[in-house]
């Protein structure tokens, strides 16, 4: 089998398996409809040119959700256009502000679904990652060697992510979840 | 639900949310591929055409002028010209950088990377346009010192359109550009000092 064509069948191999994972994180990154799109494909195609590169010193998990996400966060810089660059808000600022926000009760997955990605929308790149690996059910190990933090420091993001999870969820998904 | 279980329900909410993975064929992703070095091409072409005419402009402004005699004018076009054919240079060398391997670098060093290259043009932009502006000014000048003799009128439109220039390029442009710059430094300096932090809290 030659190079090109190794590399398109793991690019179907890993668009197979990570396509949802994939979906859920442009979803999470980008609001517009029409930019999602245009995330989506900027995202495979960055994948499928990169793909002829990996050399197996990383897991091809990290590998991808390291390509997807270095798009992505370029894709939010750019977008961003330095106005707004500075109103991401850390998980910090984020938990500080969990407490005086006013959730209104419902029993509505889907709007509880919505407000979840909304809230990862507002966030730093980097913690969106965090947010976004754990809710995929990533280990603190994993999420360090994808987004270069030490694993304390995943860690205490962690911490901080259920936290603000918890204030913003807890009045108005109590039924839903 | 207790609050302590709710990250977990949330994760179900979230594996839920039946979102259709995309698959694209291998030859649309070629065509793509394709179509980008294609756009990046004519860019290149663009800028090259552009830079020609410029060359053609300013060797029209040199013969007219030879017989003006309008020092001001002669040496405004002049910078204006190293001005233009440095930026040129300069975007067509930045363009050319290799850029990080999206699979080898870490969202922290990528991140922090793409930050640092929004507030370096920022920082850049309100020296490029210094660079620009001080020949447009001096070819303003010429300009009216040149009208002033057949008509006082034109000479001040002249003159009030390089004030304006001066106010937008100099003044309000840096000011601006500054600023956003700043911004991505706070950016910068948040990013580091919560890394530093965990590091130490570790």
């Amino acid at each position: 089998m030659n190079r090109t064509e190794s590399q398109d069948e793991l690019y179907q191999n890993v668009a197979q398996e990570y396509g949802e994972a994939l979906a859920r994180m442009v979803y999470a990154y980008e609001a517009d409809a029409e930019l999602r799109r245009d995330l989506s494909q900027e995202i495979h195609l960055a994948l499928w040119r990169s793909l002829a590169k990996f050399n197996g010193r990383c897991s091809l998990r990290t590998w991808v959700y390291r390509v997807a996400h270095n798009v992505a966060t370029s894709h939010v810089v750019r977008q961003a256009k330095g106005r707004s660059v500075g109103t991401f808000l850390t998980l910090e600022e984020a938990e500080a502000q969990a407490g005086i926000e006013d959730v209104e009760d419902s029993a509505d997955r889907a709007q509880a679904l919505g407000r979840l990605f909304t809230l990862i929308q507002q966030l730093d790149p980097l913690d969106r990652q965090v947010i976004m690996a754990y809710l995929e059910g990533l280990d603190a190990e994993s999420i360090a060697e994808i987004t270069g933090l030490t694993a304390a420091n995943v860690w205490s993001k962690i911490h901080r992510v259920k936290n603000v999870l918890v204030r913003r969820f807890h009045r108005g998904d109590r039924n839903a979840l | 639900m207790p609050c302590d279980e709710l990250p977990d329900g949330l994760k179900t909410l979230w594996k839920e949310a039946g979102m259709h993975g995309q698959v694209f064929l291998p030859g649309q992703l070629r065509m793509e591929a394709e179509k980008l070095r294609a756009s990046l091409r004519r860019t290149y072409l663009i800028v090259s055409v552009g830079y020609s005419t410029a060359v053609a402009t300013y060797a029209f402004i040199i013969f007219n002028l030879h017989y003006l005699h309008n020092t001001l004018m002669l040496l405004g076009s002049g910078l204006a010209m190293l001005a233009f054919g440095y930026l040129v240079i300069e975007s067509l060398a930045k363009r050319a950088r290799a850029l990080p391997d999206l699979g080898e670098t870490d969202g922290l060093r990528f991140y922090r990377s793409e930050l640092e290259r929004k507030r370096d043009w920022h920082r850049g932009l309100p020296w490029r346009l210094q660079m620009v502006l001080v020949p447009l000014i001096l070819v303003g000048l010429g300009a009216a010192q040149m009208l002033a003799e057949i008509s006082t009128f034109f000479a001040l439109v002249i003159l009030s359109w390089a004030a304006f220039v001066l106010v937008v390029i100099g003044i309000w442009g840096p000011v601006k550009h500054r600023r956003v710059a700043r911004k991505y430094q706070d950016r910068i300096n948040a990013l580091d000092s919560a890394v530093r932090t965990a590091k130490i809290g570790s």
